[in-house]
């Protein structure tokens, strides 16, 4: 079945008005409707090209991109003007929960893994214990590595 | 400039899109398309093989974007989405005290 | 309330942090706290320039509910964040034990991969539920509900028998609060059995996929008639719920509906269906493309368009019937909207942040592998073990919880590292599924821009919010989740 593919629409950005983070975003928040390619064209340009997938035309994303960018914008601006507010915030409210239980004595892990496992607490304890919203962003579990970096390639899914 | 380079491949501006993205994606479609991306001159070449059917490089780059903006985000929001996960984590695991 | 008052400054203070939606000629925006406002759209420009003034008449309502940044209530707002996600402190709550894999049912859409009623390789042993019920005590939480699952749980009733005594006993040792649930299709149920369940206080819940003719469709019995089997009984425990004795309670029983392909277009008739058995509650849930169901997606599956459709039809017949004094809630709709007017936690581990897998629920395989929840069990019995978090012989409950699959699950389904739900303003009350993802993307984080059941969510969401906004439907969505 040869589909012919759809006319893409191109949109450019200025990048003085628009960091190329908030073109991205904009641009997957259309990519429901369409397969997005961006580029730059020099070093102030961003190019957002819209190839349809579905009944809603190149023009319609195209708007709607410029509409996500508008808006996208004044998010970046309300995030940054609070990260730090919201980030004591939740603090706040994580270091007023009462302390769970004590753990069980046999954790069923190696001794290096009791021991790093006891370092991440600590870490964790005293951030959550010291209110204080200044400083780097701590990773004590590792969130910002992705599920791949962790855990390795895909498994097979035959049965064994 | 992001643009079909030959049948079987596309170019990605390294402005734009980063390799870390690049290889996520093609994790995500390890089941779809054989894909490698090879380093150049600020941009990336990615090379398609074996394609299943119905594969189209724009899903691939759909997916692109949808990682580069997860770490575009995990590089402003990591200090609340850690402290979530963390103490989900801990409660969960019974307990933060110390062996006696 | 100790309010703060606004340091001497020349620049209005912008809005704190929000989340918003345009709708039209108005805005929803909400907040990490759980809290809505709808705007006009000239009144949410003001707020984000931080000129919506003292004398505005929406001043007050917004800075009680944390959308003036100069009037932050500090306390108050961290006490309601702590207390909408105050599932982030307990730990696993739910266990869900799968007595077998057995099933005189051949249901069209069936997720539990279920196995012939003779192939008993594939029963728990007593000893093996004994044990799933000594590491489901070893949570923190000191609630611990246990659900008993299958296949069809009553053809193990030994172990059932089993597991339900040990846990009431382990229950008094402990002092944790004990429920126990039951998810059977009651063609095996017995008055002996009834009775021992009602005696120890058992919940009871079936499936009721609505008239007979599309129940036996969908849930096909070789033994008999299903609908029939589930309807006797339904009434067997309504009638001892309403006659309560003495010695223990006996609760009102619930059912489970699944909407295949064939309920498509008959939301009415599923409904009435439902208030003709006096149930009070349906539960309208769509088909997962997980484990089986992923490999008839072409023969049983819709599209979430056709499932949106149904699901909004369904929610205005229901309001219809509320307006005439039938009893009866959407279960999914009311679950959210606990969270919307009460910015509470209703138990929906579907819906949290992150997600309940692992630390809000155990799945519990009959040869005591465990599952960071039982869709991820369903994946595992298709051959991929991406979402087993240990076994219940051979791992402790510290090295289960910190697994990677569990780790793997909690990252993925934390709406913060999300880039379309950080933005969202259905976040405060959403939650994503990662062995959704998984199964329909290829990925734990997945896609929500193309992500399914994220547009079923947003469409469900943006049907309440509608609805809240007109005072008629207001009334009778709050008294669904009445304090």
């Amino acid at each position: 079945m040869n589909k012919k593919p759809a006319a893409k629409t191109k949109v450019s950005v200025s990048l003085k008005k628009y960091p190329i983070e908030t073109v991205r975003y904009a641009a997957h928040a259309v990519s429901c409707a369409a397969r997005v390619f961006i580029r730059t064209a020099g070093r102030d340009t961003a190019v957002a090209e819209f190839e349809p997938t579905g009944r809603l035309p190149g023009a319609k994303i195209a708007a709607a991109f410029r509409a996500e960018l508008a808006d996208e914008a004044l998010r970046a601006s309300v995030y940054a003007a609070n990260r730090e507010l919201r980030d004591f915030m939740i603090l706040k409210a994580l270091s007023a929960q009462a302390a769970p239980p004590p753990r069980q004595d046999d954790s069923g892990l190696t001794p290096e893994q009791e021991k790093e496992l006891d370092a991440l607490i600590a870490q964790v304890e005293s951030e959550i214990k010291q209110e204080a919203a200044s400083g780097a962003a701590s990773d004590p579990l590792g969130i910002t590595r992705t599920w791949e970096d962790k855990y390795g390639a895909k498994k097979s899914r035959k049965k064994n | 400039m992001t643009k079909k380079q030959n049948k079987g491949g596309l170019v990605a501006d390294a402005a734009v899109y980063s390799a870390e993205a690049l290889q996520l994606a093609a994790f995500v479609y390890s089941d779809r398309a054989e894909i490698s991306i090879k380093a150049g001159k600020g941009v990336f070449n990615v090379s398609f093989c074996g394609e299943a059917p119905g594969f189209h490089p724009g899903d691939y780059m759909n997916e692109v974007l949808n990682q580069q903006c997860r770490l575009d985000l995990a590089k402003q929001n990591s200090k609340a989405a850690g402290m979530i996960a963390t103490k989900a984590l801990l409660s969960a695991a019974g307990g933060t005290k110390k062996k006696a | 309330m100790a309010l703060k008052k606004a340091a001497k400054k020349t620049e209005p203070a912008g809005p704190p942090q929000l989340l918003w939606r345009r709708d039209g000629a108005s805005c929803l925006v909400t907040n990490d706290f759980g809290q809505y406002a709808w705007l006009k759209k000239k009144d949410f420009d003001l707020l984000l320039a931080g000129r919506l003034g003292g004398k505005h008449p929406r001043y007050a309502a917004l800075a009680d509910k944390g959308f003036i940044r100069d009037r932050l209530d500090f306390d108050g707002l961290a006490a309601k964040w702590r207390s909408k996600n105050a599932f982030l402190n307990s730990g696993p709550g739910l266990h869900i034990l799968v007595l077998t894999l057995r099933c005189n049912h051949k249901c069209l859409y069936c997720q539990s991969a279920a196995a012939g009623p003779g192939a008993r390789d594939t029963d728990m042993s007593a000893a093996t539920a004994k044990k799933c019920v000594d590491f489901a005590f070893q949570s923190p939480n000191p609630g611990i509900t246990i659900e008993f699952q299958g296949g069809e749980p009553l053809l193990n009733w030994e172990a059932l028998k089993a597991a339900v005594l040990h846990a009431r006993g382990k229950a008094k040792k402990t002092g944790k609060n004990l429920s126990l649930a039951l998810v059977s299709n009651f063609s095996l149920m017995t008055e002996e059995k009834a009775q021992f369940l009602m005696e120890q206080e058992v919940s009871i819940c079936t499936s009721l996929d609505g008239p007979a003719d599309l129940h036996n469709r969908n849930r096909v019995f070789c033994g008999g008639n299903s609908h029939a089997a589930t309807v006797k009984w339904l009434k067997f425990f309504q009638a001892r719920h309403a006659r309560q004795v003495p010695e223990y309670r006996v609760f009102k029983p619930s059912a489970l509906l699944t909407v295949s392909r064939y309920s498509l277009g008959r939301h009415k008739e599923i409904i009435d269906e439902y208030v003709k058995a006096g149930l009070e509650d349906v539960f309208v849930r769509p088909l997962a493309p997980i484990g089986y169901a992923k490999n008839l997606w072409g023969q049983i599956g819709y599209e979430a368009k056709d499932f949106a459709d149904f699901y909004l039809k369904s929610l205005d017949y229901i309001l219809k019937l509320n307006r005439r004094g039938v009893v009866i809630r959407e279960k999914m709709a009311a679950m959210m909207l606990d969270k919307i007017v009460n910015a509470r936690d209703p138990g929906y581990l579907d819906a949290r942040c992150p997600c309940g897998a692992a630390i809000g629920q155990i799945a519990y395989n009959y040869n005591g592998d465990l599952y960071t929840c039982d869709e991820g069990r369903m994946v595992g019995w298709e051959g991929d073990d991406a979402f087993k978090i240990g076994n219940v012989r051979k791992d402790t409950y510290r090295k289960v919880l910190t697994s990677g699959a569990a780790r793997a699950c909690v990252l993925s389904s934390n709406l913060e590292s999300q880039p379309d739900c950080a933005r969202c303003a259905y976040k405060p009350y959403c939650g994503v599924c990662p062995v959704y993802n998984y199964e329909a993307q290829g990925s734990l984080w997945g896609d929500m821009a193309t992500n399914d059941r994220c547009g079923l969510f947003k469409g469900i969401f943006g049907a309440l919010f509608a609805l809240l906004k007109k005072p008629g439907n207001e009334t009778i969505l709050k008294n669904w989740v009445g304090k």
